[in-house]
């Protein structure tokens, strides 16, 4: 298995004058799932995205690490999904995963693009818009484009909102197979989800 | 990049907003300016001076709206953690730069049939058009950037872009009065292509800075 690692050190994240967490220190390794829970307002998604690189943290620092490795930029490595993330809606699923594709300069190849669009069961509407998909279905293709090209760090905030049991079993896979070849870290507040994680941070405690 | 403006194409193509709402702006100021114009001679200042303003009255609304619309929309932080930030200023600098393209395409023979015909020193006008197209695409897309992360994005773009905006219409203006008078515009355009190149090396640089928070 490749030997991919993620610390976190000191980290902080302040928005005016009020923290929302701080001193924050992490080490993780490959196999790892990684569960964040918390109250609302505890900072899930503020660290889902310190992890993504969208928001720079206050104080403290994030690095990955592969082998030993510091890596420069690890955005590059990484597939991110959150719930309340938009999609463009005048785009179909499949210009949306080969869009994806094309700027991570993964494989773009439409068998390729079709079969990680079947996998979460959306080849069926996948030249559609997704203007016309529903909640559950968005959902799916922000998992299927946060799987695609197997990054070894995998980020999800509240991947579990809005998916039926179906949904629900796709995601438990997902995680699954990312113990195989990285480190997972998913924010929830559903007990069945964070039963998933093999390690807990609660934030806001 | 190319993954970028082509993503960008396809939603103005399904769409049209942007460059519809271009299009009426820059031919309602082209139509507006001609009816201005009508049977009067035009000196080569002021013919100047209502090309490039008609340009920018056009270029504005499509221009201002490629990252105000990502973030408005959402979609931003999922561009954000797709690409590298340099590929997504030269993505959507190449769309603006299409967009502009479009634009000229319309509204030249629009101001030759209303205002006045494009005359004397071609080879100038063409200069300065790529020079002048190069810089107000990039000004706009910058400044774009800068503003679609606060509050009152429309207010102040205008803000924003006309202390990076006038120095170079002063300069497009002053080349086009001479290539108008058959003169080869050397200095502006040398002017345009330094601003052009200040421009490529800190623009980019500036976008990577407010791009990420």
């Amino acid at each position: 298995m490749p030997q991919w690692s993620l610390e976190c050190r000191r980290l902080g994240k302040r928005f005016g004058e009020r923290w929302v967490f701080r001193g924050l220190e992490l080490q993780i390794a490959s196999g790892t799932v990684l569960v964040a829970r918390g109250a609302n307002g505890s900072g899930k998604s503020t660290f889902i995205k310190l992890l993504a690189g969208l928001l720079a943290p206050t104080e403290g620092e994030i690095r990955l690490f592969h082998a030993g490795t510091v890596i420069a930029d690890r955005t590059r490595a990484l597939g991110w999904c959150a719930a309340d993330g938009a999609l463009y809606r005048e785009l179909t699923g499949y210009e949306h995963l080969r869009w994806w594709a094309q700027t991570r300069g993964l494989p773009d190849h439409p068998d390729a693009l079709m079969a990680q669009l079947d996998r979460f069961e959306l080849a069926h509407r996948a030249h559609e818009w997704t203007r016309a998909y529903s909640t559950g279905m968005r959902q799916r293709l922000r998992m299927a484009i946060a799987a695609y090209g197997e990054p070894p760090l995998l980020l999800l905030d509240e991947p579990d909102a809005g998916l039926d049991p179906s949904g629900l079993k796709l995601l438990k896979q997902v995680l699954d197979e990312q113990v195989g070849r990285g480190i997972a870290i998913f924010a929830t507040n559903r007990a069945e989800c964070a039963a998933w994680g093999s390690l807990t941070l609660e934030l806001g405690a | 990049m190319r993954a970028i403006w082509l993503k960008d194409l396809r939603q103005e193509w399904r769409l049209r907003q942007g460059v519809v709402a271009s299009l009426l702006m820059g031919v309602a100021t082209v139509v507006g300016v001609g009816f201005a114009a009508l049977g009067q001679t035009l000196s080569a200042g002021l013919q100047a001076g209502l090309f490039w303003v008609a340009l920018l009255f056009g270029m504005f609304p499509a221009l201002a709206r490629g990252f105000i619309v990502e973030e408005e929309t959402g979609t931003a932080d999922l561009l954000r953690v797709a690409a590298r930030p340099a590929s997504v200023f030269w993505g959507k600098w190449l769309f603006h730069a299409t967009l502009y393209g479009l634009l000229t395409f319309v509204l030249v023979p629009l101001y030759t049939l209303l205002v006045v015909p494009i005359q004397g020193r071609l080879s100038g006008w063409l200069l300065l058009w790529l020079g002048g197209g190069f810089c107000l695409t990039t000004v706009l897309t910058l400044c774009g950037a800068l503003v679609a992360q606060t509050t009152v994005r429309g207010a102040l773009l205008a803000g924003v872009s006309f202390p990076l905006l006038l120095p170079l219409l002063l300069m497009l203006i002053a080349g086009t009065r001479q290539a108008i008078e058959g003169v080869f515009p050397a200095e502006p355009l040398q002017g345009v292509f330094g601003y052009a190149l200040a421009l490529s090396t800190g623009g980019a640089w500036v976008f990577e800075k407010v791009w990420r928070e």
